[in-house]
């Protein structure tokens, strides 16, 4: 005979704690780089975005993988900084802080939500354990 | 399923129930066949579940400690192990276990503790740790009423 480790209510309310908190981490990196024309690889920072994925059917949440956004840089007109092309123009990160900001509540909404239903499954198991009152 | 025969009915309504919602493994039947004693299974278990909480303890303290990687108490597998072995065998004798699963991800610091993990964990080793009580505090109500029988 084996032990039973299957995903329960409780482990799989942790995995998207767990995926909510990766994502929230993906989000201040893009938020705290908003503006950083130099990401080391002579250019600016691209803006990162979390992926989830489900292994089975009730296996709860995983990180599938963080991939970098390809879309276009932002052009700000900046003659002064010293990383402008001819014209004057700085290549700068392609994230948006109201996408970020929209991001950030989602994320915040589902993390909240396994909490809830966290807390109302301890609930119900009490309810049984009253019975061996 | 369950035959519902013989004095310790509730108690394995409620460890069936705990299976069914993979709180604990499916042991009472072997253990009925193999001993008698629920005392000692109850012992055992409350045993390890306190280990386990001083290991999640542990682990929440060593949060970000550089290197740290993070303890686990290992006593259903052991137990499952026995059990499934043939002829007697002592209870007393399966001692819960600590080890590092080193099966999670490290963060950059060499640690691989995460506090909601941690958290879920604490929630499933009380509730465990409830039902033990419960049923022990149970036992001994049942202990009572045989003395107080004249």
């Amino acid at each position: 005979m084996g032990v039973d480790n299957s995903f329960g209510p409780i482990d799989i309310a942790i995995s998207g704690l767990q995926a909510q908190g990766r994502q929230m981490k993906v989000i201040s990196s893009n938020v705290a780089n908003a503006r950083t024309s130099d990401a080391g690889k002579g250019e600016p920072y691209r803006r990162l975005e979390a992926t989830f994925k489900s292994d089975s059917d009730l296996g709860g949440v995983k990180l599938d993988k963080i991939v970098t956004d390809m879309s276009d840089f932002l052009k700000v007109l900046e003659p002064g900084n010293p990383l402008a092309d001819e014209e004057g123009y700085v290549a700068m990160p392609n994230v948006s802080l109201p996408i970020e900001m929209m991001n950030l509540n989602t994320a915040t909404r589902i993390y909240k939500a396994n909490i809830a239903v966290l807390k109302r499954y301890q609930q119900i198991l009490e309810t049984t354990l009253e019975l061996l009152r | 399923m369950l035959k519902m025969t013989g004095k310790k009915d509730l108690a394995r309504l409620l460890l069936f129930l705990f299976y069914r919602q993979g709180l604990c493994i499916n042991i009472w039947e072997q253990l009925m066949a193999k001993t008698e004693n629920i005392m000692d299974l109850i012992d055992a278990g409350i045993k390890a579940e306190t280990l386990r909480q001083k290991a999640i303890a542990n682990n929440v303290a060593n949060l970000e400690t550089p290197g740290y990687r993070r303890v686990d108490v290992k006593f259903e597998e052991l137990l499952a192990r026995c059990l499934s072995s043939s002829g007697e065998f002592d209870l007393s004798e399966v001692e819960a276990q600590i080890y590092r699963p080193k099966q999670t991800p490290v963060k950059s610091n060499g640690n691989d503790v995460n506090l909601e993990v941690e958290v879920g964990q604490m929630i499933k080793n009380s509730l465990r740790h409830k039902a033990y009580i419960r049923l022990l505090s149970k036992k001994y109500s049942q202990i009572a009423l045989a003395i107080s029988v004249k």
